[in-house]
């Protein structure tokens, strides 16, 4: 496979031209001081940066219902970042047309709640490397960056960049992590949901939990105000819905395709909640079912919208 | 000592209206004898059940449900019931992630299985009940 | 909410194991509940006079009638609310005969169902809404599948009443098994000259019957009042529109070579009883004959465990034949139970015992043949003994198995078949005409073996009741399709793709989803499929369902016993 060695300057250089257009615009990382953040960059690229060590919330959110048909937009972003745009398309909240998006080997991050520290979603992370998107940002043992085009948008984005495309090195993959099946019990999820405070910040936060009105506003799972008086007149008993196991396992099963386990809902928790151990433990369990990967590609089906006719035999009783 | 009370579980069952609440009917008609636990919610395909009903029920307190539809293939809206089969095969491997795999059964039953209908029913409702007053 | 709840005991079928006093009393103290009344047949009509007096005096806006299950009397109770200016979707319907005082026998917990199952109906149709039926055309033509006998009767009366036919057969010729028959009982003439060739003559004259010989049904699609027929014709592929449809694909005849025991096939002296009639040489002089009843029916081991209800006369019409013909012969009949069922058959099993032919009440384990006869072995069921009898010649009644062709038609036209792979009526006894799939109907032996006279009855009424149908050149379809909010639907598209029927469009300036409602075939996949529940199925709203559950698992709440 052909790529091309960029340095820093040489990609600046080629990010900055493209920026020159007022309707351009790059989505990535900035540094500032300590911090480093997501930005959309317009004009100049000033603080960019391809790495950023913390993860405070998945990129994807920020381009969720973008339809925007005159604005071209590079997206620099990590795997599982690029992968919930991925899954964001599919599901038509994203218009791709005029977007070129590109994964960056990812190291894995610490949560800006607990800097320095690996983060749950990172140790157990599927797809770190930056072969997801139109184009990927690799690099090889010595650290120099590569760009690896992966689509016809990526090619047209590498040849922007000045210099010729050459063989591509090998990379230093890391060995992949067993897949054990994530299993644990309703006692222990429930306990651990003892602190929730149904602040639904979990959903906010989450980039594939695009709905613009969650079931959850309405009266059909948590009724209240009239909904819930009208419930209690109706049975002559007061028995308050059962919320957080409801919502989370009910939020589970609605993400369990799409979810990229990126563990933003775990950043976005205030009590603290380890979110992500159940919803990417279960997610992964339901997509490799259907051997599904979210986000893996945008040719790839969400497996609940189409089936095989001979498929799951064991599933019925 | 006084000697426990035996629990008995209750079932919630969504039955599709073509297939498996057909059965149930003839099972009615033939005098046949299941569990008053098991208690049916007819549906109009089985692909109408949204797993969210599934996971409501066993939160609020079914000790058991199961989603019953035509077989493979003979699905009266054509394909609902392979969606069904993806739907609920998953919903059962999250259930199996909390340790409740044993809650959630899925059944094909035509309209011309009632005996089929009334084993399956009985089956599940006995093995919920046996694991119910183990402990 | 002014909801009025009826609790039928339906004589004793109800009452026997469910308190409906205690029912009726139970639900009176509901809020929402003005009625709750308790009455022997609520489908009779004082029945219907107390839920029309009772929605007039107390003005209810929802009606709950707990009887037997919701198919039954479903129009009934539907018009009942129209005639009392209620909408019929405030209509709920609780079956607690089929599925709680036949299923249980102990009053107690049978009761306790029956409150569970009303207060799941009661909470549910809290959230009805008013629905309007939709009126569809219906195109007055019928497609007829099956030239046999059940067919062509079907086929005469449709068209004698105006009815445009298209009738397929996938023969060459129209007659199926009836025409083959050379003797047919008790007239005593050929199938051919005596039933098919008048019906088949007058359906040519007929200027509104279109006949397809060699043709298949290969496509089948569409709905009540308009269904698409893909035929392939000896001419080409061809499609044809009819309102509704007649299967009426006859029966397979039982292959005795499924009992190798009987070493049918591999001896010409062991015949069916349609060979025999067919056999052109005669028999030998002063034969030995053994007529074998129940060959394919009553037998478990080759999984066709009904009567066939043809077979008796068959072997008796053999066996009567032969004592004519030859006077001498030794004819023995091998009978399980002897069924001679039709107007006069009885008088003719008689006669039959008169002209001097044995009937042997037994199980016949075997034939062997030699060169010099046919050894049978079986047991006498009446002393209990086994016997070994020499015969030249050993005629076979077999019984009716499903049509080979059962499997693919069910699967084209979505009807269901029933254990023995034959039709499913969609009642037995109140509906044996229908399939569960409106405006398609079955007629003869393809849902179950029946003798001529029954098939032809059975074509008629079939063809009758779907002529009621076409008629009227309208239908009522039920409301029940989906309808997308559009101020919360995401546009993701995940309906869209799903939807069967593909009824689901997207909207691309809006960037919404929306339904093409004469499409939605109401299954409520999209539903399901939606996580915000954007789009949902009317009449089967999720907060029906969702307190329908509630309903019935109250106060037992998993999470708060963790």
């Amino acid at each position: 496979m052909l790529g091309k060695m960029i340095g820093k300057v040489a990609l600046e250089r080629t990010l900055g031209k493209f920026l020159e257009d007022d309707s351009h615009l790059v989505l990535g990382f900035e540094e500032k001081g300590k911090e480093v953040g997501h930005r959309i960059f317009k004009n100049d690229l000033k603080g960019f940066t391809l790495v950023n060590p913390f993860f405070s919330a998945n990129g994807a959110l920020y381009l969720r219902r973008l339809f925007s048909k005159g604005a071209e937009i590079i997206l620099m972003l990590r795997p599982c970042e690029i992968r919930a745009y991925h899954e964001l398309v599919k599901l038509n909240q994203i218009e791709a047309e005029k977007i070129v998006a590109v994964s960056i080997d990812c190291a894995g991050a610490s949560s800006l709640k607990d800097p320095g520290k690996p983060r749950t979603a990172c140790q157990s992370c599927r797809e770190k490397r930056g072969v997801i998107g139109d184009a990927g940002i690799r690099f090889d043992a010595k650290g120099v960056p590569w760009l690896l085009p992966y689509t016809e948008k990526g090619e047209e984005f590498t040849r922007l960049i000045e210099g010729e495309a050459e063989e591509i090195p090998p990379f230093p993959d890391k060995e992949e992590r067993g897949t054990e099946k994530f299993s644990t019990n309703m006692e222990a999820f429930s306990e651990e949901l003892a602190h929730c405070i149904m602040c639904r910040n979990c959903k906010a936060m989450c980039p594939v939990c695009y709905c613009i009105d969650c079931v959850f506003n309405g009266d059909e799972y948590l009724p209240k105000g009239d909904a819930l008086l009208n419930k209690v007149f109706r049975s002559g008993s007061l028995e308050m819905p059962q919320g957080k196991e409801l919502f989370h396992m009910i939020r589970m099963f609605h993400v369990s395709q799409v979810c990229v386990g990126c563990g933003a809902c775990e950043e976005a928790c205030p009590q603290g909640i380890p979110l992500t151990k159940y919803f990417k433990g279960v997610s992964e369990r339901l997509q490799s079912m259907f051997s599904y990967m979210s986000g893996r590609s945008l040719e790839e089906e969400i497996p609940y919208l189409s089936f095989q006719e001979d498929e799951l035999k064991d599933a019925e009783d | 000592m006084t000697e426990e009370k035996e629990k008995n579980p209750e079932i919630v069952g969504f039955a599709c209206s073509f297939c498996t609440f057909k059965a149930s009917e003839m099972a009615g008609s033939l005098r046949m004898k299941y569990p008053d636990g098991i208690k049916l919610i007819q549906v109009p395909c089985s692909s109408r059940v949204d797993p969210a009903f599934v996971i409501k029920a066993i939160l609020d307190g079914a000790d058991g449900a199961f989603v019953a539809g035509c077989h493979p293939g003979d699905c009266h809206f054509i394909k609902g019931n392979y969606f069904t089969r993806r739907k609920i095969a998953a919903l059962k491997e999250m259930f199996d992630a909390f340790s409740m795999k044993d809650k959630l059964r899925l059944f094909w039953v035509s309209a011309a299985e009632a005996r089929r209908f009334v084993e399956k029913v009985t089956a599940m409702y006995g093995d919920i009940k046996e694991k119910k007053n183990a402990g | 909410m002014r909801t009025g709840i009826f609790i039928c005991h339906c004589g004793h079928n109800i009452k026997h194991t469910v308190d409906v006093k205690k029912v009726s009393r139970f639900f009176k103290d509901f809020p929402t509940v003005v009625v709750s009344e308790d009455y022997p047949f609520v489908c009779s009509e004082p029945g219907q006079d107390m839920i029309e007096e009772a929605i007039k005096k107390h003005g209810l806006d929802r009606v709950l009638i707990a009887s037997c299950t919701p198919s039954l009397h479903g129009e009934l109770f539907k018009d009942l609310l129209k005639k009392s200016n209620l909408n019929p979707f405030l209509l709920r319907r609780v079956g607690i005969r089929e599925h709680c005082s036949w299923v249980g026998d102990d009053p107690g917990p049978n009761t306790e169902k029956a409150i569970k199952l009303i207060k799941a109906g009661l909470y549910a149709s809290a959230h009805y809404v008013p629905l309007e039926e939709k009126k569809v055309d219906v195109v007055k033509s019928a497609l007829i599948i099956g030239g046999g006998v059940s067919g062509l009767s079907a086929a005469l009366f449709l068209s004698r009443m105006g009815m445009k036919v298209y009738l397929v057969e996938k023969a060459d010729h129209l007659g199926g098994h009836v025409g083959a028959l050379k003797n047919i009982w008790p007239a005593r003439e050929d199938g051919k000259s005596a039933v098919i060739d008048p019906m088949v003559s007058e359906l040519g004259i007929m200027e509104n019957v279109e006949i397809f010989t060699s043709t298949t049904l290969s496509a089948f699609e569409g709905f009540f009042g308009n269904y698409q027929a893909t035929l392939n014709t000896p001419g080409g592929v061809k499609t044809v529109v009819a309102g509704g449809v007649i299967v009426a694909v006859g029966f397979s005849p039982f292959d005795p070579r499924l009992k190798p025991e009987l070493n049918y096939g591999r001896d010409d002296r062991i015949m069916t009883t349609l060979e025999f009639e067919e056999r052109k040489e005669g028999l030998s002089k002063d034969p030995r004959v053994a007529i074998l009843h129940c060959v394919g029916s009553r037998d478990e081991q080759v999984n066709k465990p009904y009567c066939s209800r043809v077979c008796c006369i068959n072997a008796l019409r053999a066996a009567n034949a032969i004592k004519v013909r030859h006077p001498d012969a030794y004819v023995e009949s091998f009978y399980m139970d002897m069924r001679a069922h039709p107007k006069g058959g009885e008088e003719f099993f008689e006669e039959t015992q008169e002209l001097g032919v044995l009937f042997t009440r037994s199980n016949i384990g075997e034939i062997i043949p030699s060169s010099g006869g046919l050894l049978l072995r079986g047991e006498d069921t009446l002393l209990g003994e086994t016997f070994e009898r020499e015969f030249d010649y050993a005629v076979l009644s077999t019984g009716m198995s499903s049509p080979e062709d059962s499997k693919l038609i069910s699967s084209l036209l979505k009807v269901t078949l029933d254990k023995d792979k034959f039709f499913l009526e969609a009642h037995i006894k109140l509906r044996p005409f229908d399939t569960a799939v409106k405006g398609i109907f079955i007629a003869g032996t393809c849902s179950g073996p029946k003798d001529m006279e029954e098939s032809i009855n059975h074509g008629r009424a079939s063809a009758l009741k779907l002529f009621g149908f076409l008629n009227l050149g309208y239908a009522f379809v039920d409301p029940f399709i989906s309808w997308v909010d559009p101020k919360r639907c995401s546009g993701c598209r995940m309906c869209e793709q799903a939807c069967v029927a593909k009824a689901i469009k997207y909207d691309e300036q809006k960037r919404i989803a929306h339904v093409e409602e004469a499409a939605c075939m109401g299954c409520g996949l999209c539903n399901a499929t939606c996580p915000s529940s954007s789009i949902s199925l009317k009449g089967h709203m999720d907060s029906a369902i969702d307190d329908e559950i509630g309903a019935m698992i109250e106060g037992q709440s998993l999470v708060a016993s963790l």
